[in-house]
């Protein structure tokens, strides 16, 4: 679904190059039309309507209907071996490689547990809806090149996961193509790319692999948020960053009624709430499949009211709100055990994995510019932490 | 008008026996400024003042003029590597035109421009088929989809070139496989007849294969000529439109048996490939005219 407010088509002007080996000027006959294999298709008149059947039975759909989350393949899948095969030996050895382990399938990675959980989803709204196109579309986007493709393509099967769309750019930017493809995320270890991407206006995320990995749930879709620099802009962290917590308050407590500017991940929550939106019409709002939840350092009685009222002009809600005031959210955290979290910081994106939740890094806003990691110490020796 | 082909002396002949030829339209490098097809008595009449205006300027660049650079810049980085090089593009200039104004007026215009084109072919009303294939040329290239049908009704490998829509002076040839051909084997044709492609269709796109085959050789022996980095010159892409993924594992390895390592990959899906095409601005578009029947205009 195309709703990112960030998001361009600025590829339909060239798009509109008709002789591009897109006419319809069809091959041997020109009134030739598809016979659909499911009766329950009728061909629209005058126009050969694309079949979208592709395996068994299951179609996917056109990107601009769909929910298209991008995925890049360090993320899907555990690539450390081969990712040091490049860094050591070169970019020979490391295709190479690949290809002499071409029927070797990767292990999962810190993506993994998110993409099975919307073909979840998605299984479920074919059920309620199996004519809508309202679904979430998967895409593998790598800039491997195409000789790695057998190897992932094989992997995919391996894991049984409902992927049909790639996009292997053999080194060039994948950017364009995420254009391309109405991209409302893109998932990638590449934190360059990342940032490119948001600058593109796409929803986008840096993914790391935690050390441990808590058990997510495998019928429910949790996402969780941080507020400010994620779903809403950075202005008030701004305030935060060069006149402390006081002047915060106090701004955000003056301008309590006026709107946040949104931010990065504004328009994938939406995506989420449309989707969301489908499961009530159906009866299914208590245990929709698909959960959201904001995780902010905000706190209720104060700063927190200028975010709910921001949510709720814009017809947005999370299914739960956390204002922790401040504390840690690690904890809280592992108590939601989301499929992702996004949140703009490192430190709490460090923190979140040390106690194995999935998190991904938004490297949007002020924050950038005063990143503090958590100390090496801390991280080289987890079973002798808190 | 004799349906001959002229050597261009002025370039360095090429051993047509080893070269890739390949013949394209003079339409696709040039703005022919209406004299692109063989014209009557009227047209003449109305062409003429133009004509005599323009007599001796060169043509202007074309729609696939960016791609005649590409093929230069390959060869001669291929030269300069290896000056004895004979695994070079040898092109032939085509033109349907053959009246002695327009051809000197091409020829002019490719000295004009120093275009690295070995021959001249202008065939008038003639079959243009039976030259090319006593020639040798494994690929035929125009802008236009209908000029690319014909050449394959008549049993010639042909396939269409790319409106750029900027034009670009440097970066490299960019050659795109629409690969939904290559993957089929017996058992895997199966999922295109669910589509519904017709009979006749299934056996154009199983006869697509064997064709694509030596062009696809050549481009797999340019390309390793060049080396990991080569992309930069020569870059091969393969897309697939609507096959599942384990056709596009069939696809690959196919491309690689016949020595044909592709850098970048696609697999659409069903989504429309202009978007992508517009980003990937390909030369080549090699897909023996497949995708023509299957997009309507509003899906573009």
């Amino acid at each position: 679904m195309d709703l990112n407010p960030g998001q361009d088509t600025g590829a339909t002007a060239a798009a509109t190059n008709a002789t591009n080996g897109d006419s319809d000027r069809s091959w041997q006959d020109p009134n030739d039309t598809y016979h659909h294999t499911s009766p329950s298709k009728k061909p629209k008149p005058g126009m050969v309507r694309r079949s979208r059947k592709v395996e068994g039975g299951i179609f996917f759909p056109k990107p601009e209907n769909a929910v298209t989350i991008a995925v890049s393949s360090r993320v899907l899948f555990r690539t450390e071996t081969e990712q040091k095969v490049y860094k050591q030996r070169g970019i020979e050895e490391y295709l190479k490689y690949q290809v002499e382990h071409e029927n070797e399938p990767f292990a999962p990675g810190p993506a993994f547990p998110f993409v099975k959980a919307l073909e979840t989803v998605n299984a479920q709204l074919r059920e309620l809806y199996p004519e809508s196109e309202e679904l979430f579309d998967i895409v593998l986007v790598t800039y491997n090149h195409a000789h790695v493709g057998v190897r992932l393509i094989n992997t995919i099967n391996y894991h049984n996961l409902f992927i049909e769309r790639f996009c292997m750019t053999g080194g060039s930017s994948p950017i364009g193509y995420l254009k391309a493809y109405h991209t409302n995320l893109y998932l990638s270890a590449d934190s360059e790319k990342v940032r490119e991407a948001l600058e593109e206006g796409i929803a986008a995320a840096t993914m790391f692999m935690p050390e441990k990995q808590t058990e997510v749930s495998e019928t429910q879709l949790r996402v969780a948020f941080d507020g400010d620099a994620v779903l809403f802009s950075d202005e008030s962290e701004r305030i935060f960053k060069a006149h402390g917590l006081d002047k915060f308050f106090e701004h955000e407590m003056e301008h309590e009624n006026m709107l946040l500017d949104h931010g990065p991940l504004k328009g994938f929550l939406e995506s989420l709430g449309k989707l969301q939106k489908k499961f009530y019409a159906k009866g299914q709002r208590l245990n929709c499949p698909i959960r959201t939840y904001l995780v902010t350092a905000r706190s209720a009685a104060s700063s927190g009211i200028r975010a709910l009222k921001t949510l709720r002009a814009w017809g947005l809600e999370t299914d739960e709100a956390l204002f922790l005031a401040g504390a840690p959210k690690g904890p809280m955290l592992e108590k939601i055990r989301p499929h992702i979290y996004f949140d703009d910081q490192m430190f709490h994106v460090e923190g979140a994995a040390e106690m194995g939740t999935i998190a991904a890094h938004v490297p949007y806003g002020v924050a950038q510019k005063y990143q503090h990691h958590k100390k090496p110490a801390e991280k080289k020796e987890p079973s002798t932490s808190k | 008008m004799d349906g001959k082909i002229v050597l261009n002396a002025r370039v360095q002949k090429k051993d047509s026996s080893q070269a890739v030829v390949i013949a394209v339209t003079s339409s696709s490098i040039f703005d022919l400024e209406g004299w692109q097809k063989t014209v009557t008595e009227e047209d003449k009449q109305e062409l003429q003042p133009h004509s005599a205006a323009n007599e001796n300027k060169p043509f202007k660049m074309g729609a696939a003029f960016p791609f005649i650079m590409a093929v230069q810049r390959v060869n001669e980085k291929l030269l300069e590597m290896n000056p004895e090089e004979t695994l070079l593009f040898d092109v032939i200039l085509l033109s349907k035109n053959g009246s002695p104004e327009i051809r000197s007026r091409v020829e002019d215009s490719v000295v004009h421009y120093g275009l690295d084109i070995g021959r001249f072919y202008f065939s008038g009303d003639d079959d243009f088929a039976e030259p090319l294939r006593s020639n040798n040329v494994k690929l035929f290239l125009s802008t236009d989809a209908d000029d690319v049908c014909k050449a394959l009704e008549r049993g010639v490998p042909a396939a269409q070139l790319y409106q750029q829509c900027v034009q670009e002076t440097a970066g490299p040839l960019r050659v795109l496989f629409a690969g939904d051909a290559l993957g089929l084997s017996d058992d895997t044709e199966h999922p295109l007849r669910e589509q519904g492609f017709s009979e006749a269709q299934l056996q154009s796109i199983a006869a697509a294969k064997g064709a694509m085959k030596e062009f696809a050789t050549c481009m797999g022996e340019m390309r390793r000529r060049f080396g990991r980095d080569g992309s930069s010159l020569l870059c091969t892409c393969l897309m697939m439109a609507w096959s599942p993924r384990d056709v596009c594992v069939g696809a690959l390895k196919t491309l690689r048996g016949w020595g044909l390592e592709v850098d970048e990959a696609f697999c659409l899906a069903g989504a429309p490939r202009s978007p992508i095409l517009a980003h990937l601005q390909p030369h080549i578009l090699y897909d023996h005219g497949l995708q023509n029947a299957r997009n309507s205009p509003a899906q573009c």
